[in-house]
């Protein structure tokens, strides 16, 4: 892969961790009250953000974003504040992968915004998990999308 | 039959000191200089130095004050996990030469403050630089050890994270 399309798929990558992760915290933030509702409703913002800044930057590329999908496959149901505040984790554990992504690259201006990105999605979600991990984001599955484009998918398997 | 196993010895030695004739014809020069250490190598071997540092910090605070050990003990249980990882990054050759010492600074010679708030306050302190001094590797490093780097790094940010709420809640 040549070193635009590669910088191009990460960033594509990064983009939909960050659009999974406004429909989550979406979703989260309805179980959550008080100051956890307000650290939600923060990153859910910061988020939205990120996903512009991302879109911003694929279309410097001249590279179309990535659609955010209607909807998102929940690693589990959510019902409550506790399943809320692990999905949050598993939101911001998802971005730290998405983002380590981009310190793949070979343009040392990607590694650095990576290596930042996936710094604040770390903390984030050692902030919601209450501990930490010794590698955040190494070795953590892809978001899957629960539209009807990931069941064509698994049918042409 | 024995003059025949003793002609081949003869001629087997000669051909084993053929090259430390030719190199003694050319002088000391002709062994050349010992090869640089490859980017990877300066990196993970920093990298290692700054584990390590770390994991002398973090016995000198808990011998100092043994109550943060319930604190201390997950987050140094990782810093290992970092050590282990960064030194399988190193493939030392068979009989190859030791490691190019670590440029790492002094500065670890500090001895560890007495109190607790004071005690997380330094260990958070030492996180923040170890995680700032990975990051400045980071172009330097192959893809995959820059991933690694950015992961110990944002590890550390944790920790000081977790070390400065700590040390505000006493």
């Amino acid at each position: 892969m040549s070193a635009a399309r590669a910088e191009i798929a990460a960033l594509q990558g990064a983009l939909a961790a960050e659009d999974s992760a406004v429909y989550g915290y979406g979703v989260a933030g309805a179980h959550l009250t008080g100051a956890r509702r307000a650290a939600a409703l923060r990153n859910w913002v910061a988020h939205e953000n990120a996903r512009d800044a991302l879109t911003g930057m694929l279309a410097a590329r001249g590279a179309q974003p990535v659609a955010a999908a209607a909807a998102y496959q929940l690693p589990f149901p959510v019902h409550g504040a506790g399943a809320a505040v692990s999905l949050a984790t598993v939101l911001e554990d998802r971005l730290c992968a998405a983002y380590l992504g981009l310190v793949g690259l070979a343009n040392p201006a990607l590694r650095a915004f990576g290596a930042r990105a996936a710094r604040t999605a770390a903390l984030r979600a050692a902030a919601w998990r209450g501990s930490t991990l010794a590698f955040p984001g190494l070795n953590l599955p892809a978001p899957v999308r629960a539209a009807a484009p990931a069941a064509a998918g698994s049918a042409a398997r | 039959m024995a003059r025949d196993t003793t002609r081949r010895r003869v001629l087997a030695a000669a051909t084993a000191a053929l090259p430390l004739a030719l190199a003694g014809c050319r002088g000391i020069a002709a062994l050349g200089s010992p090869p640089k250490p490859a980017a990877d190598v300066t990196v993970a071997s920093d990298a290692i130095a700054v584990e390590r540092q770390l994991i002398a910090r973090y016995g000198a605070v808990l011998a100092a004050v043994p109550g943060l050990a319930p604190t201390l003990r997950p987050l140094l249980a990782q810093h290992h996990a970092h050590l282990a990882l960064l030194r399988r990054r190193l493939i030392v050759p068979h009989g190859g030469q030791p490691l190019p010492a670590p440029r790492v600074t002094a500065g670890g010679r500090a001895p560890a403050p007495g109190t607790p708030g004071a005690a997380l306050g330094y260990l958070r302190d030492a996180e923040d630089a170890a995680a700032a001094a990975l990051l400045a590797h980071l172009a330097a490093a192959p893809p995959s050890l820059a991933q690694l780097l950015a992961s110990i790094s944002a590890s550390e940010a944790t920790h000081a994270l977790i070390l400065g709420t700590a040390a505000r809640q006493r």
